[in-house]
């Protein structure tokens, strides 16, 4: 299975490549008045609004500025297309099922419910994002 | 047995679908695709029947698909009555399947089967047309598609199923034979009618490959419950291009992509208009001149484009509306009551994506016409009236919008009981209440005058729903009811969707859209004239007092403190409200882009256009918005994330 | 291992096929809910016998069964032909058609199982 690889403060996250339908650098970002913390925004993207989920902050940490290197992950899940949005993106790899290990296993403060697995390639940890799991346990706004 | 009433009861829904498909088509040629299903739904339900030793149902099912191959071979005619008869075997095995899980005693379905005996043992005259079918294929290509399996597809998913499904939405399959190919695997063969090109050729990525259809192959094994309409190859494809027929079938994708370019074509547009206002005073006066004209022109034939485009859009809303007189029989039956249901305007056409999505709303209002507004037989005829009940259905178009009503002529709504149940305060003067009101009450997330579970209703689709559906497309919703003498609900959606025209306001750094149909005027405040009511504020224009949303506190916005603000003054008299913004900026068309997506659903906000320079902008809900002064101060409050 | 390749639309009567021939020694399950996913899934896997419904919406088990014995790398396949009481193929047909046998629903799973053995005892392993 190839996955897309991206780094979120200073981790690196891998999602599925099918799950992926673009990745494209970040302009502006609207933010939505009274959406929960973790949405950015919305973007327009081919033609469509789309969501933004902060991955930093989704996952705990404090938001930084947007920049060049900054990337959003368009990804389909189910019927919507939701935007993640990255500190970077890195490469393609292709990760073997064998080589995930279940998420339990993960050091540092990440909550494990919304990975999917670990993986270890050479020297490197990769997180196996839950995509699904990331997208439908973001709070949602209370209006 | 679970497995087996799970499974039954799918083929229960299919057969009761299929039945309601095959009323409303022109006898005496049923849609050959509808009966097929339809008889494999009774055949397969006979044969679970029997593995589970349920025969009542197994003997049901047997003379329903008896009557249904009969009706297949030209024996029988299926009219009004033989309908209402396969309709009354489909009550009765759903009766006893029910009976058998619920550990009931069986129902005795002899009449139906009496019926359903006698109806399959007459012969009649009229052969059906051997014409086109029933829901015939246009202007259809013939093509040999041909299906390779293997283990790499079969990983991804895709199977000769999945390419058969795919081969049914764009079209329609003749006839599909398995092939042994030279080196030992094997090929599928599918003769298919579709004018989808272009899908085929996209699928040669899953083992598909075609070519036009050479009608000549006499070998071609026609399987006897193959999905065919036509009756044999050759012929079939002659009958096919000897009849092209004035229409062309479009996908709904494509209608979209064309929607959006034209869009896309109205902010290129805006962005002309822009430029050409910075260029003004740089190019002679005649050639602006020019420029000028160019761009109106431009306008105009780009509305005309849009038009053209909505209007390819349109469908009758009679396709939607054909379904209802079976919803209500079926509830009225169950409920046991009397309702006539009128249908009026059937051929007003709407926009095919607005009606899709109203459809389950509407279907809501109708049941709870039957079930809360319609009183029994007996209340009725005490009170005068006519033992049935009427509910009237009717669309028109008004102006730019499309009316949509569902009036029933029953008991009107309890407002005492409203008045009861609603967890606020609602006083009820004279024994009316602003009918405003009592759509706000009904539409509580949460509200009902039953405790139960309602059956009626349906599932999923409260009033709130119905409501937030209504205003999501751009419409609007409301209510009159007379005690004793009826209830009408109206929707009014806009016929057109995508393009409007807006006013565009700026708070802080952020810049937001309001539709211009809602505008009633643009005003400039002084800040100092804002008078604070309990938690509203207030200012006085043209003599009375009106209620202020201050936007930047609203959307919790950073704004710094100007000496004169702008106001959008939107709805009218009572409704009347002010916008505030930092700036009024002028106006646009804007394409209209719905935000659907739950994690950026926020109150206030109904969509989001873009300006032309990449920028996202934010439509407002001046609905919600309106709605939001009388909840203060829920309004304005951060997400506890 | 002896894979039986289950053929029949509705699942609630493969799970009652499977459920019934699960006690028999050393054999495993494939399942297919039509005629044409039941020639391709033998096309992609070694299949020691066949049960093989004949109503089916895409490809009628008559015609799967015409074509099975058409081809010589599926003739010898064993093909255990179910049919519904009432349906109007006779005994005849369906063994003309190259039925290796022939049951109706409903049947005893006992029968089932012991027709079944029999068959596997009876046919050579098709050479794959």
């Amino acid at each position: 299975m190839t996955y897309i690889l991206f780094g979120v403060a200073g981790t690196t996250y891998a999602v599925p490549s099918p799950q992926v339908q673009h990745i494209e650098m970040v302009e502006q970002i609207t933010p939505v008045p009274n959406a929960a913390h973790a949405v950015e925004g919305v973007v327009f993207s081919r033609g469509q609004v789309v969501p933004v989920i902060n991955l930093r902050a989704r996952f705990g940490f404090q938001r930084a500025a947007i920049n060049q290197r900054s990337r959003l992950l368009v990804v389909q899940q189910g019927t919507r297309s939701i935007g993640l949005l990255a500190d970077e993106a890195k490469e393609f790899v292709t990760i073997a099922d064998a080589l995930i290990h279940p998420p339990n296993q993960a050091i540092g403060n990440l909550s494990g419910s919304y990975l999917h697995g670990v993986a270890t390639l050479g020297e490197r940890v990769v997180l196996i994002l839950d995509v699904r799991e990331v997208v439908e346990s973001t709070p949602i706004a209370a209006a | 047995m679970d497995d087996y009433f799970a499974e039954a009861d799918e083929h229960l829904l299919a057969i009761r679908r299929c039945l309601l498909m095959l009323d409303g088509v022109e006898r005496p040629a049923p849609s050959s695709s509808v009966l097929e299903e339809l008889f494999r739904s009774c055949h397969s339900l006979k044969g679970i029947s029997a593995m589970v030793e349920l025969r009542e149902a197994e003997v049901l099912a047997h003379h329903m698909e008896s009557c249904l191959r009969a009706i297949r071979q030209g024996e029988t005619v299926l009219d009004g009555v033989n309908l209402e008869t396969l309709l009354a075997g489909a009550n009765a095995l759903e009766a006893v399947i029910v009976a058998r899980r619920e550990g009931n005693p069986l129902p005795s379905g002899e009449e139906a089967i009496a019926a359903l005996r006698a109806m399959a043992s007459t012969t009649t005259e009229e052969k059906p047309v051997a014409g086109p079918p029933g829901d015939a294929v246009k202007m259809a290509g013939s093509w040999t598609v041909r299906f390779v399996p293997s283990p790499e597809l079969v990983a991804r998913g895709i199977k000769v199923d999945t390419i058969r499904a795919r081969l049914l939405e764009i079209g329609k399959i003749v006839s599909v034979a398995p092939q042994v190919l030279p080196g030992g695997g094997i090929s599928f063969d599918f003769n298919v009618q579709t004018d989808d090109e272009a899908s085929l050729e996209a699928w040669k990525a899953d083992g598909v490959s075609y070519e036009p259809f050479v009608p000549a192959a006499p070998d071609v094994p026609l399987p006897a419950t193959a999905a065919s309409d036509l009756p044999s190859g050759p012929r079939a494809w002659e009958m096919a291009s000897a009849a092209p027929g004035n229409f062309v079938r479009v996908d709904l994708a494509r209608l979209d992509d064309l929607m959006r370019l034209a869009g896309d074509l109205v902010v290129t547009r805006s962005r002309l208009d822009d430029t050409l206002k910075r260029v003004e005073r740089n190019v002679p006066s005649r050639e602006f001149r020019l420029l000028q004209e160019h761009d109106l022109l431009m306008e105009r034939q780009l509305r005309d484009l849009r038009e053209g485009i909505m209007r390819v859009r349109l469908v009758p809303v009679g396709e939607v509306f054909r379904r209802m007189p079976f919803v209500v029989r079926d509830l009225a039956h169950d409920i046991g009551k009397r309702v006539k249901l009128e249908i009026v305007g059937q051929s007003t056409e709407i926009d095919k994506f607005l009606i899709e999505r109203m459809m389950d709303p509407i279907l809501h209002l109708v049941r709870n016409a039957v079930g809360h507004g319609i009183e029994t037989v007996d209340r009725r005829v005490a009170a005068g009236k006519p033992p049935d009940g009427t509910i009237r259905l009717s669309a028109t178009t008004v102006g730019e919008s499309v009316v949509i009503e569902i009036a029933d002529d029953g008991a009107g709504i309890d407002l005492a009981a409203i008045a009861r149940r609603s967890p606020k305060d609602v006083h009820i003067e004279d024994g009316t209440l602003d009918s405003r009101l009592l759509l706000d009450v009904i539409c509580e997330s949460g509200f009902s005058t039953r405790e139960e579970a309602d059956r009626i209703s349906g599932r999923g689709v409260g009033m709130a729903v119905v409501r937030s559906t209504v205003e999501e497309l751009g419409g609007t919703l409301e209510v009159d009811t007379e005690p004793g003498r009826g209830t009408r609900f109206s929707l009014t959606l806009p016929l057109t969707l995508a393009i409007v025209d807006a006013i565009i306001g700026h708070v802080g750094a952020q810049t937001f859209a309001v539709p211009q149909s809602a505008v009633q005027e643009v005003i400039e405040v002084d800040p100092e004239k804002l008078r604070p009511l309990e938690q509203n504020e207030l200012l006085m224009h043209r003599g009375r007092a009106l209620p202020i949303v201050r936007l930047g506190r609203l959307f919790n916005l950073e704004t710094t403190p100007r000496p004169r603000l702008h106001a959008i003054v939107v709805g009218t008299g009572l409704n009347a409200l002010g916008l505030v913004f930092d700036r009024v900026a002028g106006h646009r068309e804007i394409v209209v882009k719905t935000i659907a997506d739950p994690l950026i659903h926020v109150s206030g906000v109904s969509g989001a256009t873009e300006l032309g320079d990449g920028r996202l902008v934010l439509i407002l809900d001046v609905a919600a918005l309106g709605r939001g002064i009388r909840e203060r101060p829920r309004l304005g409050e951060r997400a506890s994330a | 291992m002896h894979t039986i390749l289950v053929v029949d639309d509705s699942p609630t009567i493969r799970k009652m096929v499977r459920a019934a021939l699960g006690g028999l020694q050393d054999v495993g399950f494939i399942e297919a809910g039509s005629g044409l996913q039941a020639i391709e899934t033998l096309a992609m896997n070694p299949v020691r016998m066949v049960v093989l419904d004949l109503n089916m919406p895409d490809m009628h088990g008559l015609d799967v069964l015409k074509f099975l014995r058409s081809h010589s790398q599926y003739r010898a396949l064993p093909v255990m032909v179910l049919t519904t009481r009432g349906d109007e193929l006779s005994r005849e047909q369906v063994l003309e058609a190259g039925a290796t046998s022939y049951m109706t629903k409903p049947f005893s799973p006992s029968f089932l199982v012991s027709s079944v053995r029999e068959l596997l005892d009876a046919a050579p392993d098709p050479a794959r």
